[in-house]
């Protein structure tokens, strides 16, 4: 083992080391919180992870176990964000390449953009039903990021590339597919992933109405209800452990597809 | 028809505001087939509108721009365009990237591979055909460009200012390799410069344009054989020709 990779190890355990330091000082904050407030409502970390292992094991009070809650939110979430992905992206293109229509609709996408799915929950309520309303609930989060980052990819294209194609003889359809595409593409997985984290984020929105019992957003609900805030809290750890694996499946998805832009970067 | 490039009084202005810029005026002159031509002026002077037009990339305003006959078109003609900026696909391999041209032109796949590995050999790039464009060097690139404009056995080779971005001794490398491929494939190759020196080592035509709006001001036949030596005396004669041209056009500006 040369020095290099000798100090490249040492560094990767000092970070691991920190990590873990903040990770414990975290939980001694939060049993020191807990012990000070003594409030039913404030659960500590032991009273947490048993209300984990119950759930896990046992189920909640309907009898569904945390995997089944986490398998139905996936499930919304995914087919939102497939939605939106297959929305966001082509009409990102489409906007990107034409930027008289970028401008025309602009008025109207800025401040739809602003409006927090939450906001959209009662429309929603009228309107559409099951899976109709989780999918439109996290399309709301999923679409804005994937559409701006993808015409800001397209917006990046080199016109060099594009000038290159065309001595080429390449038609319109030649140059989205073989120069404007690849060359976002970058940007694109960006706001897929962006948009992936936000369409998750609005799991708990998309589930706080309809009848179904399921899913991590109802089980967060339904023990607020109960003020059994333990559980509560298991639901909204296992969102934020499920959004950062998502995150980085997607960062892994992109560092091999970009071997040709990160290996610039390094 | 037996000119290659055929410009009658072409002209080209842009509408800046509400006044217009002329980039070229009544320019006229022609390009043999098979000749090596290059086109010298002082930079600003309109020279990469010039190649633009005669790849079919934009109109001229007015005039008349033939290429063996027709206007240029690159849906039906084939232009082997080489950039002054590097424009390599970066998320494509060397051999993608000598293929672009193939696929665009409809080669079949097994066709295209066959022949961009014939034209990377001829640009002495064996071997690198798995290389991404960010791990190889300003020659290479070039090397690969110049590959990728060859592949499709084009009628016509466009050479906008190729090696201004290299260093001396990669540029001069690049400028023999350059008349070898030349002399080989038997092609009629527009190459622009400002470069005055590079126009004489490798051109039998030089044009020397006028400032903006570029007409043009001399053309002079370099009457040497190839290889040319860079520092025989008729070889600095001519440079000097060209130079003293040159500079009355650069102390206008």
């Amino acid at each position: 083992m040369n020095v290099v990779s000798m100090r490249k190890l040492y560094s990767r355990l000092q970070s691991l080391l920190f990590a873990s330091a903040s990770v414990i000082v975290f939980f001694i904050l939060w049993e020191l919180a807990a012990s000070y407030l003594q409030s039913p409502y404030f659960p500590d970390p032991y009273s947490v992870l048993k209300a984990f292992i119950t759930i896990i094991t046992v189920g909640d009070i309907d009898g569904y176990t945390l995997a089944w809650h986490t398998l139905m939110s996936l499930e919304r979430v995914l087919l939102g964000f497939a939605v939106g992905s297959a929305t966001g992206v082509p009409i990102g293109l489409l906007l990107g390449i034409k930027p008289t229509l970028k401008n025309a609709v602009t008025p109207i996408i800025e401040p739809i953009r602003f409006i927090p799915p939450i906001a959209w929950i009662p429309l929603s309520i009228v309107l559409l039903i099951g899976m109709y309303r989780y999918v439109f609930l996290i399309w709301v989060g999923v679409f804005f990021p994937v559409l701006l980052d993808t015409i800001a990819g397209v917006k990046r294209t080199s016109i060099t590339l594009i000038q290159m194609a065309r001595t080429f003889g390449a038609d319109n359809k030649n140059i989205i597919t073989k120069i404007i595409f690849p060359s976002s593409l970058p940007e694109i997985m960006n706001g897929l992933r962006v948009g992936l984290g936000v369409g998750w984020m609005c799991i708990v929105a998309a589930e706080m109405i309809g009848g179904e019992p399921v899913g991590l957003g109802r089980l967060i609900l339904k023990y607020a209800n109960l003020l059994q805030i333990d559980t509560v809290i298991v639901g909204m750890i296992t969102i934020g452990l499920v959004g950062l694996a998502m995150n980085y499946f997607i960062l892994f998805l992109e560092k091999r597809m970009f071997r040709w832009r990160v290996e610039i970067r390094a | 028809m037996d000119k290659a490039i055929l410009l009658e009084s072409v002209s080209k202005k842009y509408d800046v505001g509400s006044s217009s810029l002329k980039v070229i005026e009544d320019l006229t002159f022609d390009v043999n087939k098979n000749e090596f031509v290059c086109v010298v002026g002082p930079s600003g002077c309109g020279k990469t509108t010039l190649l633009r037009i005669v790849a079919g990339l934009e109109p001229p305003s007015s005039g008349r721009v033939l290429v063996f006959g027709r206007p240029p078109d690159p849906k039906i003609q084939r232009f082997g365009v080489i950039f002054q900026e590097d424009s390599l696909l970066p998320w494509r391999t060397v051999l993608g990237n000598v293929e672009f041209g193939l696929e665009i032109q409809n080669y079949q796949e097994a066709e295209r591979e066959r022949v961009a590995k014939t034209f990377l050999e001829l640009v002495g790039l064996q071997g690198f055909e798995n290389y991404y464009p960010h791990q190889i060097s300003g020659g290479m690139k070039k090397r690969v460009a110049i590959a990728r404009a060859l592949a499709i056995d084009p009628d016509l080779i466009l050479m906008d200012e190729p090696f201004a971005d290299l260093d001396a001794q990669t540029r001069s490398l690049m400028q023999r390799e350059l008349l070898k491929i030349w002399s080989k494939l038997n092609k009629t190759v527009l190459f622009i410069t400002h470069n005055v020196e590079e126009a004489v080592f490798l051109a039998q035509r030089v044009v020397v344009l006028t400032k903006r709006p570029s007409r043009v001001k001399q053309i002079i036949d370099i009457d040497l054989p190839y290889p040319r030596a860079r520092l025989s005396p008729p070889f600095i004669s001519y440079r000097e020709r060209i130079l003293t041209a040159f500079h009355e056009e650069l102390e206008g500006i």
